[in-house]
Protein backbone atom coordinates (compact mmCIF):
# COMPACT_ATOMS: atom_id res chain seq x y z
CA UNK A 1 0.00 0.00 0.00
CA UNK A 2 1.63 3.57 -0.65
CA UNK A 3 -0.03 6.97 -0.65
CA UNK A 4 -0.17 9.39 -3.52
CA UNK A 5 -1.65 13.23 -3.00
CA UNK A 6 -3.47 12.04 0.25
CA UNK A 7 -5.06 9.02 -0.99
CA UNK A 8 -4.12 5.34 -0.10
CA UNK A 9 -3.62 3.37 -2.95
CA UNK A 10 -4.59 -0.56 -2.90
CA UNK A 11 -4.33 -3.44 -4.75
CA UNK A 12 -5.61 -6.57 -4.92
CA UNK A 13 -2.68 -8.21 -3.34
CA UNK A 14 -2.93 -5.81 -0.35
CA UNK A 15 -5.59 -8.49 0.87
CA UNK A 16 -8.70 -8.42 2.27
CA UNK A 17 -7.63 -7.10 5.30
CA UNK A 18 -6.43 -4.14 4.03
CA UNK A 19 -8.94 -3.50 2.08
CA UNK A 20 -11.45 -3.99 5.28
CA UNK A 21 -9.22 -1.44 7.29
CA UNK A 22 -9.20 0.89 4.32
CA UNK A 23 -13.27 1.10 4.51
CA UNK A 24 -13.29 1.49 8.33
CA UNK A 25 -10.94 4.82 7.97
CA UNK A 26 -12.31 8.17 7.87
CA UNK A 27 -9.99 8.85 4.18
CA UNK A 28 -10.71 8.09 0.69
CA UNK A 29 -8.80 5.04 -0.61
CA UNK A 30 -7.89 4.20 -4.38
CA UNK A 31 -8.69 0.36 -5.07
CA UNK A 32 -6.53 -0.53 -8.21
CA UNK A 33 -6.16 -4.00 -10.06
CA UNK A 34 -3.43 -5.85 -10.12
CA UNK A 35 -1.21 -5.35 -13.13
CA UNK A 36 -3.19 -2.33 -14.30
CA UNK A 37 -0.32 -0.23 -16.06
CA UNK A 38 -1.42 2.62 -14.14
CA UNK A 39 1.83 4.77 -13.55
CA UNK A 40 1.80 6.76 -9.83
CA UNK A 41 2.60 9.89 -11.91
CA UNK A 42 -0.81 9.11 -13.89
CA UNK A 43 -2.69 9.01 -10.39
CA UNK A 44 -0.31 11.90 -9.21
CA UNK A 45 -2.01 14.39 -11.90
CA UNK A 46 -5.53 12.83 -11.44
CA UNK A 47 -6.01 13.30 -8.07
CA UNK A 48 -4.19 16.60 -7.40
CA UNK A 49 -7.71 18.55 -8.15
CA UNK A 50 -9.89 16.56 -5.95
CA UNK A 51 -11.63 18.78 -3.27
CA UNK A 52 -11.47 17.97 0.07
CA UNK A 53 -14.36 16.88 0.64
CA UNK A 54 -14.32 14.13 -1.61
CA UNK A 55 -11.17 13.07 -0.07
CA UNK A 56 -13.34 11.32 2.85
CA UNK A 57 -15.93 8.44 3.37
CA UNK A 58 -15.48 7.24 0.01
CA UNK A 59 -13.67 4.96 -2.18
CA UNK A 60 -12.37 5.25 -5.59
CA UNK A 61 -12.65 2.24 -8.53
CA UNK A 62 -11.29 2.76 -12.10
CA UNK A 63 -12.85 2.20 -15.03
CA UNK A 64 -12.64 2.25 -18.69
CA UNK A 65 -14.80 5.77 -19.84
CA UNK A 66 -16.09 6.06 -23.57
CA UNK A 67 -13.13 7.12 -25.36
CA UNK A 68 -11.67 3.64 -24.00
CA UNK A 69 -9.29 5.66 -21.31
CA UNK A 70 -9.20 4.77 -17.96
CA UNK A 71 -11.43 6.87 -15.54
CA UNK A 72 -11.20 6.98 -11.71
CA UNK A 73 -14.96 7.29 -10.21
CA UNK A 74 -15.67 8.13 -6.66
CA UNK A 75 -18.19 5.54 -5.03
CA UNK A 76 -19.92 6.90 -0.97
CA UNK A 77 -19.70 4.66 1.21
CA UNK A 78 -23.00 4.83 2.90
CA UNK A 79 -24.83 4.68 -0.43
CA UNK A 80 -22.96 1.48 -1.51
CA UNK A 81 -23.77 -0.41 2.15
CA UNK A 82 -27.29 0.41 1.05
CA UNK A 83 -26.91 -1.10 -2.57
CA UNK A 84 -25.73 -4.23 -0.68
CA UNK A 85 -29.03 -4.58 1.47
CA UNK A 86 -30.96 -3.35 -1.44
CA UNK A 87 -29.49 -6.26 -3.13
CA UNK A 88 -29.93 -8.44 -0.54
CA UNK A 89 -33.65 -8.21 -0.37
CA UNK A 90 -33.78 -8.29 -4.56
CA UNK A 91 -31.94 -11.20 -4.67
CA UNK A 92 -33.28 -13.20 -1.96
CA UNK A 93 -29.76 -13.54 -0.45
CA UNK A 94 -30.56 -14.08 3.30
CA UNK A 95 -29.51 -18.14 3.19
CA UNK A 96 -26.79 -17.58 1.58
CA UNK A 97 -24.01 -17.92 4.02
CA UNK A 98 -20.88 -17.69 1.38
CA UNK A 99 -19.64 -16.15 -1.70
CA UNK A 100 -17.54 -17.57 -3.68
CA UNK A 101 -15.17 -15.00 -5.54
CA UNK A 102 -14.15 -15.91 -9.35
CA UNK A 103 -13.85 -11.89 -10.85
CA UNK A 104 -11.17 -9.41 -9.28
CA UNK A 105 -12.88 -7.49 -6.80
CA UNK A 106 -11.74 -4.26 -8.26
CA UNK A 107 -14.45 -4.81 -10.62
CA UNK A 108 -17.23 -2.41 -9.11
CA UNK A 109 -19.62 -5.81 -9.44
CA UNK A 110 -17.85 -8.18 -7.33
CA UNK A 111 -16.77 -5.22 -5.19
CA UNK A 112 -20.52 -4.76 -4.21
CA UNK A 113 -22.18 -8.01 -4.86
CA UNK A 114 -19.47 -9.70 -3.11
CA UNK A 115 -17.14 -7.99 -0.77
CA UNK A 116 -19.24 -4.75 0.21
CA UNK A 117 -22.06 -7.06 0.47
CA UNK A 118 -20.30 -10.06 2.67
CA UNK A 119 -19.09 -7.43 4.49
CA UNK A 120 -22.46 -5.70 5.69
CA UNK A 121 -24.20 -8.84 6.04
CA UNK A 122 -21.41 -10.54 8.26
CA UNK A 123 -20.96 -13.62 5.44
CA UNK A 124 -17.86 -15.27 4.08
CA UNK A 125 -15.71 -14.83 1.28
CA UNK A 126 -14.44 -17.86 -0.52
CA UNK A 127 -11.66 -16.74 -2.43
CA UNK A 128 -10.09 -18.69 -5.20
CA UNK A 129 -7.60 -17.69 -7.77
CA UNK A 130 -10.73 -17.75 -10.59
CA UNK A 131 -10.70 -19.90 -13.70
CA UNK A 132 -7.01 -19.77 -14.02
CA UNK A 133 -6.92 -22.33 -11.06
CA UNK A 134 -10.05 -24.85 -11.66
CA UNK A 135 -8.82 -27.50 -9.51
CA UNK A 136 -8.93 -24.84 -6.65
CA UNK A 137 -11.95 -23.50 -7.40
CA UNK A 138 -13.96 -26.17 -8.02
CA UNK A 139 -12.30 -27.64 -4.64
CA UNK A 140 -13.82 -23.70 -3.13
CA UNK A 141 -17.19 -24.67 -4.83
CA UNK A 142 -17.84 -28.08 -3.81
CA UNK A 143 -17.06 -27.40 -0.31
CA UNK A 144 -19.18 -24.59 0.58
CA UNK A 145 -22.75 -24.74 1.23
CA UNK A 146 -25.16 -22.22 0.36
CA UNK A 147 -23.41 -20.23 -1.30
CA UNK A 148 -23.04 -17.44 -4.30
CA UNK A 149 -21.38 -17.04 -7.44
CA UNK A 150 -21.33 -13.95 -9.45
CA UNK A 151 -19.76 -14.67 -13.28
CA UNK A 152 -19.89 -12.39 -16.46
CA UNK A 153 -21.27 -14.49 -19.61
CA UNK A 154 -18.15 -15.29 -21.44
CA UNK A 155 -17.17 -17.57 -18.29
CA UNK A 156 -19.77 -20.13 -18.59
CA UNK A 157 -17.93 -21.85 -22.18
CA UNK A 158 -14.36 -21.55 -19.72
CA UNK A 159 -15.89 -23.02 -17.05
CA UNK A 160 -17.98 -25.47 -18.92
CA UNK A 161 -14.23 -26.59 -20.64
CA UNK A 162 -12.14 -26.25 -17.25
CA UNK A 163 -14.70 -28.12 -14.94
CA UNK A 164 -16.16 -30.72 -17.46
CA UNK A 165 -19.05 -32.21 -16.18
CA UNK A 166 -18.77 -31.61 -12.40
CA UNK A 167 -22.08 -30.11 -10.73
CA UNK A 168 -22.33 -28.01 -7.64
CA UNK A 169 -24.68 -28.60 -5.48
CA UNK A 170 -23.75 -25.78 -2.71
CA UNK A 171 -24.17 -22.88 -4.60
CA UNK A 172 -27.99 -21.24 -4.26
CA UNK A 173 -27.52 -18.08 -6.32
CA UNK A 174 -25.70 -17.73 -9.69
CA UNK A 175 -25.22 -13.62 -10.27
CA UNK A 176 -24.02 -12.55 -13.89
CA UNK A 177 -23.07 -8.80 -14.21
CA UNK A 178 -23.34 -7.12 -18.23
CA UNK A 179 -25.38 -6.69 -20.39
CA UNK A 180 -27.80 -9.22 -22.55
CA UNK A 181 -28.26 -12.40 -20.13
CA UNK A 182 -26.49 -15.20 -21.63
CA UNK A 183 -29.86 -17.20 -22.26
CA UNK A 184 -28.30 -19.69 -24.45
CA UNK A 185 -26.03 -21.12 -21.32
CA UNK A 186 -29.08 -21.35 -19.59
CA UNK A 187 -29.12 -25.36 -19.93
CA UNK A 188 -25.25 -25.42 -19.04
CA UNK A 189 -25.92 -22.97 -16.00
CA UNK A 190 -28.31 -25.08 -14.65
CA UNK A 191 -26.57 -28.50 -15.13
CA UNK A 192 -23.64 -26.95 -13.21
CA UNK A 193 -25.74 -25.29 -10.62
CA UNK A 194 -28.25 -27.73 -10.22
CA UNK A 195 -30.07 -25.87 -7.05
CA UNK A 196 -28.84 -22.15 -7.78
CA UNK A 197 -31.53 -19.25 -8.53
CA UNK A 198 -30.09 -17.10 -11.32
CA UNK A 199 -30.18 -13.75 -11.71
CA UNK A 200 -28.98 -11.17 -14.12
CA UNK A 201 -27.27 -7.66 -13.42
CA UNK A 202 -26.96 -4.94 -15.12
CA UNK A 203 -25.39 -1.70 -14.45
CA UNK A 204 -22.14 0.47 -15.26
CA UNK A 205 -19.28 1.35 -13.27
CA UNK A 206 -20.90 5.13 -12.59
CA UNK A 207 -23.75 3.51 -11.10
CA UNK A 208 -21.66 1.81 -8.42
CA UNK A 209 -22.45 -0.06 -10.19
CA UNK A 210 -26.45 -1.77 -10.16
CA UNK A 211 -29.42 -0.60 -12.08
CA UNK A 212 -31.74 -3.49 -12.84
CA UNK A 213 -32.20 -6.94 -11.85
CA UNK A 214 -33.65 -9.61 -13.39
CA UNK A 215 -34.23 -12.90 -12.17
CA UNK A 216 -33.49 -15.85 -14.87
CA UNK A 217 -36.96 -17.49 -15.23
CA UNK A 218 -38.93 -14.14 -15.82
CA UNK A 219 -38.34 -13.75 -19.42
CA UNK A 220 -36.35 -15.29 -21.94
CA UNK A 221 -35.49 -12.84 -24.13
CA UNK A 222 -32.06 -12.03 -23.57
CA UNK A 223 -31.94 -7.77 -23.92
CA UNK A 224 -34.22 -8.12 -20.97
CA UNK A 225 -32.57 -6.94 -18.13
CA UNK A 226 -35.65 -6.85 -16.18
CA UNK A 227 -36.70 -3.64 -14.03
CA UNK A 228 -34.82 -1.19 -12.08
CA UNK A 229 -33.90 -1.74 -8.11
CA UNK A 230 -35.69 0.29 -5.25
CA UNK A 231 -33.90 3.51 -5.60
CA UNK A 232 -33.02 3.58 -9.27
CA UNK A 233 -34.60 5.50 -11.35
CA UNK A 234 -34.37 5.64 -15.37
CA UNK A 235 -35.32 6.98 -18.92
CA UNK A 236 -34.50 7.09 -22.44
CA UNK A 237 -33.66 9.76 -24.36
CA UNK A 238 -34.53 11.19 -27.53
CA UNK A 239 -31.64 9.62 -29.33
CA UNK A 240 -32.66 5.76 -27.12
CA UNK A 241 -30.03 6.23 -24.89
CA UNK A 242 -30.17 4.92 -21.26
CA UNK A 243 -29.88 7.70 -18.73
CA UNK A 244 -30.48 6.70 -14.75
CA UNK A 245 -30.77 8.42 -11.41
CA UNK A 246 -29.72 6.33 -8.57
CA UNK A 247 -29.12 6.94 -4.96
CA UNK A 248 -26.24 4.33 -5.18
CA UNK A 249 -24.17 6.10 -7.53
CA UNK A 250 -20.91 7.79 -7.92
CA UNK A 251 -20.90 11.32 -6.87
CA UNK A 252 -17.77 11.86 -8.57
CA UNK A 253 -15.43 10.83 -11.45
CA UNK A 254 -11.77 11.70 -13.03
CA UNK A 255 -12.46 11.87 -16.55
CA UNK A 256 -9.71 12.30 -18.68
CA UNK A 257 -7.89 14.39 -15.91
CA UNK A 258 -10.62 16.95 -14.90
CA UNK A 259 -12.69 16.03 -11.77
CA UNK A 260 -16.37 16.03 -12.53
CA UNK A 261 -18.54 16.00 -9.19
CA UNK A 262 -22.14 14.53 -10.20
CA UNK A 263 -25.22 16.24 -8.58
CA UNK A 264 -27.73 13.88 -7.22
CA UNK A 265 -30.74 15.67 -9.85
CA UNK A 266 -28.24 15.06 -12.32
CA UNK A 267 -29.65 12.15 -14.92
CA UNK A 268 -26.08 10.32 -16.00
CA UNK A 269 -25.98 7.66 -19.40
CA UNK A 270 -25.27 4.49 -18.51
CA UNK A 271 -23.61 4.01 -21.59
CA UNK A 272 -26.40 1.33 -23.76
CA UNK A 273 -29.40 2.27 -25.80
CA UNK A 274 -32.56 1.00 -24.92
CA UNK A 275 -36.07 1.26 -24.13
CA UNK A 276 -38.17 0.80 -21.30
CA UNK A 277 -41.20 -2.00 -21.91
CA UNK A 278 -44.86 -1.93 -20.87
CA UNK A 279 -43.88 -4.01 -18.16
CA UNK A 280 -41.29 -1.68 -16.67
CA UNK A 281 -38.22 -4.22 -17.71
CA UNK A 282 -35.65 -2.43 -19.61
CA UNK A 283 -34.90 -4.05 -22.84
CA UNK A 284 -30.90 -2.97 -24.18
CA UNK A 285 -30.55 -2.40 -27.34
CA UNK A 286 -26.62 -2.40 -27.12
CA UNK A 287 -23.80 -0.28 -26.18
CA UNK A 288 -23.99 3.54 -27.35
CA UNK A 289 -21.24 2.67 -29.57
CA UNK A 290 -22.99 -0.68 -30.87
CA UNK A 291 -25.63 1.30 -32.69
CA UNK A 292 -25.03 3.38 -35.44
CA UNK A 293 -26.08 4.43 -39.17
CA UNK A 294 -23.99 2.72 -41.93
CA UNK A 295 -25.27 4.07 -45.38
CA UNK A 296 -28.61 5.50 -43.56
CA UNK A 297 -29.42 2.14 -41.89
CA UNK A 298 -29.81 2.33 -38.54
CA UNK A 299 -27.75 -0.45 -37.15
CA UNK A 300 -27.73 -2.57 -33.99
CA UNK A 301 -25.04 -4.76 -33.05
CA UNK A 302 -27.17 -6.68 -30.38
CA UNK A 303 -29.93 -7.42 -32.86
CA UNK A 304 -27.19 -8.78 -35.08
CA UNK A 305 -25.93 -10.45 -32.36
CA UNK A 306 -29.66 -12.02 -31.16
CA UNK A 307 -30.10 -13.35 -34.74
CA UNK A 308 -26.82 -14.72 -35.11
CA UNK A 309 -27.36 -16.58 -31.84
CA UNK A 310 -30.21 -18.11 -33.32
CA UNK A 311 -27.96 -19.99 -35.39
CA UNK A 312 -24.44 -20.11 -33.36
CA UNK A 313 -24.79 -21.24 -29.59
CA UNK A 314 -21.01 -20.58 -28.97
CA UNK A 315 -19.46 -16.92 -28.50
CA UNK A 316 -19.76 -14.05 -31.46
CA UNK A 317 -18.58 -10.40 -30.68
CA UNK A 318 -18.29 -7.97 -33.41
CA UNK A 319 -16.16 -5.05 -33.09
CA UNK A 320 -15.78 -1.70 -35.03
CA UNK A 321 -14.42 -0.74 -38.28
CA UNK A 322 -15.01 1.87 -41.24
CA UNK A 323 -15.06 -0.05 -45.11
CA UNK A 324 -13.57 1.55 -48.02
CA UNK A 325 -15.64 4.40 -48.14
CA UNK A 326 -14.98 5.88 -44.99
CA UNK A 327 -18.78 4.74 -43.44
CA UNK A 328 -18.62 3.04 -40.19
CA UNK A 329 -19.01 -0.68 -40.11
CA UNK A 330 -18.53 -3.70 -37.92
CA UNK A 331 -16.54 -6.70 -37.96
CA UNK A 332 -18.07 -10.19 -36.53
CA UNK A 333 -15.83 -12.99 -34.69
CA UNK A 334 -16.45 -16.08 -34.12
CA UNK A 335 -14.91 -19.01 -31.58
CA UNK A 336 -14.17 -21.40 -31.76
CA UNK A 337 -13.60 -21.68 -35.56
CA UNK A 338 -16.47 -22.73 -37.22
CA UNK A 339 -17.47 -25.49 -39.72
CA UNK A 340 -18.20 -24.21 -43.36
CA UNK A 341 -21.87 -25.30 -43.41
CA UNK A 342 -22.43 -22.84 -39.89
CA UNK A 343 -20.96 -20.07 -41.74
CA UNK A 344 -23.01 -20.68 -44.51
CA UNK A 345 -25.81 -20.62 -41.93
CA UNK A 346 -24.98 -17.29 -40.39
CA UNK A 347 -24.73 -15.70 -44.02
CA UNK A 348 -28.40 -17.09 -44.36
CA UNK A 349 -29.82 -15.36 -41.29
CA UNK A 350 -28.11 -12.40 -42.50
CA UNK A 351 -29.24 -12.63 -45.95
CA UNK A 352 -32.94 -13.18 -45.05
CA UNK A 353 -33.24 -10.93 -41.95
CA UNK A 354 -31.03 -7.59 -42.84
CA UNK A 355 -30.61 -5.77 -45.54
CA UNK A 356 -27.08 -5.51 -46.90
CA UNK A 357 -25.35 -2.28 -45.17
CA UNK A 358 -26.47 -4.78 -41.72
CA UNK A 359 -24.16 -7.37 -42.82
CA UNK A 360 -20.74 -7.29 -41.03
CA UNK A 361 -17.61 -6.25 -43.60
CA UNK A 362 -15.99 -9.79 -42.45
CA UNK A 363 -16.41 -12.87 -40.11
CA UNK A 364 -13.49 -13.85 -38.66
CA UNK A 365 -12.91 -16.66 -36.35
CA UNK A 366 -10.59 -16.92 -33.24
CA UNK A 367 -9.49 -20.52 -31.25
CA UNK A 368 -10.41 -18.86 -28.52
CA UNK A 369 -11.57 -15.47 -26.89
CA UNK A 370 -9.21 -13.32 -24.81
CA UNK A 371 -10.78 -11.92 -22.26
CA UNK A 372 -10.03 -8.95 -20.14
CA UNK A 373 -9.24 -9.64 -16.09
CA UNK A 374 -12.84 -8.90 -15.32
CA UNK A 375 -13.98 -11.69 -17.40
CA UNK A 376 -15.21 -9.87 -19.97
CA UNK A 377 -13.89 -10.44 -24.12
CA UNK A 378 -11.22 -7.66 -24.67
CA UNK A 379 -12.28 -6.34 -27.92
CA UNK A 380 -9.23 -4.81 -28.06
CA UNK A 381 -7.10 -7.91 -28.73
CA UNK A 382 -10.15 -9.61 -30.48
CA UNK A 383 -9.53 -6.89 -33.05
CA UNK A 384 -5.69 -7.15 -33.57
CA UNK A 385 -5.46 -10.88 -33.10
CA UNK A 386 -2.88 -12.15 -35.61
CA UNK A 387 -3.82 -15.74 -35.42
CA UNK A 388 -8.29 -14.80 -36.59
CA UNK A 389 -8.81 -16.12 -39.99
CA UNK A 390 -11.09 -14.29 -42.34
CA UNK A 391 -13.57 -16.65 -43.14
CA UNK A 392 -16.07 -14.40 -45.45
CA UNK A 393 -15.93 -11.11 -46.28
CA UNK A 394 -18.35 -8.70 -48.18
CA UNK A 395 -15.79 -6.72 -50.35
CA UNK A 396 -16.70 -3.52 -49.49
CA UNK B 1 -3.65 -12.65 -42.58
CA UNK B 2 -5.11 -13.52 -45.76
CA UNK B 3 -9.19 -13.25 -46.14
CA UNK B 4 -8.93 -14.07 -50.31
CA UNK B 5 -7.31 -17.28 -49.93
CA UNK B 6 -8.83 -18.68 -46.54
CA UNK B 7 -12.31 -17.64 -48.43
CA UNK B 8 -11.66 -18.98 -51.54
CA UNK B 9 -10.29 -22.20 -49.30
CA UNK B 10 -13.65 -22.51 -47.89
CA UNK B 11 -16.07 -21.33 -50.90
CA UNK B 12 -14.66 -21.43 -53.38
CA UNK B 13 -14.68 -24.11 -56.16
CA UNK B 14 -12.77 -25.17 -59.02
CA UNK B 15 -10.55 -21.82 -59.35
CA UNK B 16 -9.43 -22.99 -62.53
CA UNK B 17 -12.37 -22.83 -64.69
CA UNK B 18 -14.17 -18.97 -65.06
CA UNK B 19 -17.54 -20.17 -65.40
CA UNK B 20 -16.73 -21.86 -61.73
CA UNK B 21 -15.08 -18.55 -60.76
CA UNK B 22 -17.62 -16.58 -61.59
CA UNK B 23 -20.92 -18.98 -59.97
CA UNK B 24 -18.77 -18.84 -56.57
CA UNK B 25 -17.84 -15.25 -56.50
CA UNK B 26 -21.56 -14.09 -57.26
CA UNK B 27 -23.07 -16.73 -54.80
CA UNK B 28 -20.34 -15.18 -52.20
CA UNK B 29 -21.23 -11.85 -53.04
CA UNK B 30 -24.91 -12.12 -53.21
CA UNK B 31 -25.32 -15.09 -50.64
CA UNK B 32 -27.26 -17.02 -53.21
CA UNK B 33 -27.71 -20.59 -52.85
CA UNK B 34 -26.31 -22.78 -55.44
CA UNK B 35 -29.75 -23.48 -56.72
CA UNK B 36 -30.50 -19.93 -56.91
CA UNK B 37 -27.45 -19.44 -59.28
CA UNK B 38 -27.74 -19.73 -63.42
CA UNK B 39 -26.37 -18.48 -66.37
CA UNK B 40 -29.29 -16.79 -66.79
CA UNK B 41 -29.59 -14.81 -63.60
CA UNK B 42 -30.75 -10.83 -63.60
CA UNK B 43 -30.38 -8.64 -61.10
CA UNK B 44 -34.27 -8.64 -60.97
CA UNK B 45 -34.08 -11.76 -60.07
CA UNK B 46 -31.76 -10.62 -56.74
CA UNK B 47 -33.13 -9.61 -53.63
CA UNK B 48 -29.51 -8.48 -52.50
CA UNK B 49 -28.54 -7.08 -56.02
CA UNK B 50 -28.50 -3.43 -54.63
CA UNK B 51 -26.42 -0.98 -54.96
CA UNK B 52 -24.14 -1.51 -52.40
CA UNK B 53 -23.97 -5.56 -53.84
CA UNK B 54 -22.96 -3.52 -56.78
CA UNK B 55 -19.58 -2.43 -55.44
CA UNK B 56 -18.91 -5.49 -53.85
CA UNK B 57 -19.49 -7.38 -57.27
CA UNK B 58 -17.64 -5.02 -58.73
CA UNK B 59 -14.34 -5.42 -56.08
CA UNK B 60 -14.58 -8.67 -56.53
CA UNK B 61 -14.46 -9.15 -59.95
CA UNK B 62 -11.62 -6.99 -60.08
CA UNK B 63 -10.11 -9.94 -57.11
CA UNK B 64 -11.19 -12.39 -59.59
CA UNK B 65 -10.00 -11.57 -62.89
CA UNK B 66 -7.77 -8.69 -62.78
CA UNK B 67 -10.84 -6.21 -64.84
CA UNK B 68 -11.41 -2.81 -63.03
CA UNK B 69 -14.80 -2.11 -63.78
CA UNK B 70 -15.94 1.65 -64.29
CA UNK B 71 -18.56 3.11 -62.44
CA UNK B 72 -20.74 3.30 -65.57
CA UNK B 73 -20.33 -0.49 -66.35
CA UNK B 74 -20.74 -1.84 -62.91
CA UNK B 75 -23.71 -0.03 -62.97
CA UNK B 76 -25.28 -0.88 -66.07
CA UNK B 77 -24.64 -4.27 -65.33
CA UNK B 78 -28.31 -6.23 -65.48
CA UNK B 79 -27.06 -10.01 -65.19
CA UNK B 80 -24.47 -12.65 -65.37
CA UNK B 81 -24.53 -12.38 -68.75
CA UNK B 82 -23.21 -8.96 -69.03
CA UNK B 83 -20.88 -9.67 -66.29
CA UNK B 84 -19.54 -12.78 -68.96
CA UNK B 85 -19.77 -10.56 -72.17
CA UNK B 86 -17.66 -7.74 -70.66
CA UNK B 87 -14.98 -10.12 -69.54
CA UNK B 88 -14.89 -12.09 -72.50
CA UNK B 89 -14.21 -8.82 -74.00
CA UNK B 90 -11.27 -8.37 -71.83
CA UNK B 91 -10.11 -11.47 -72.85
CA UNK B 92 -11.31 -14.10 -70.10
CA UNK B 93 -12.77 -17.24 -71.26
CA UNK B 94 -15.93 -18.94 -70.60
CA UNK B 95 -16.08 -21.13 -73.19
Amino acid sequence: MREIEGFSILEESDGIEALDSAWDGPETFIFLPERSGIKDDWLFTQLREVPSHYRRERFCLLTSGSTGEPKLVFGVRQRTENLARTLHLAQNSEHVRTTVLTLPLTYSFAFVNQWVWARVHNRRLGLTNGLSDARKLAKVLDETQDSMICLVGAQIPLLSRTLGESSFEGVIRVHFAGGPFPESELPTIHKMFPRAEIYNNYGCAEAMPRLTLRKAEISDVPNDVGPPLEGVRLRITDTGDIEFQSEYRVDAQISESQFEPINDEEWFPSGDKGEIAGNGHLILHGRSNAVFKRYGEKISLMQLSKRVGEVWGSPAMFYNETDGSGEPGHVLVLSPIPEREEVLEILRVLRNNFPRAHWPLRIEALDEVPLLPNGKEDIALISNNPSKIVLWTQRI
Amino acid sequence: MDSKNIGTVIFGGNVNENPSRLADLLMDVFLLEPDEYSLDLSKADVDTWDSLGTVAMAVGIQEEFGYHLSPEEAIGIESVQDIIHILTEEGVEFD
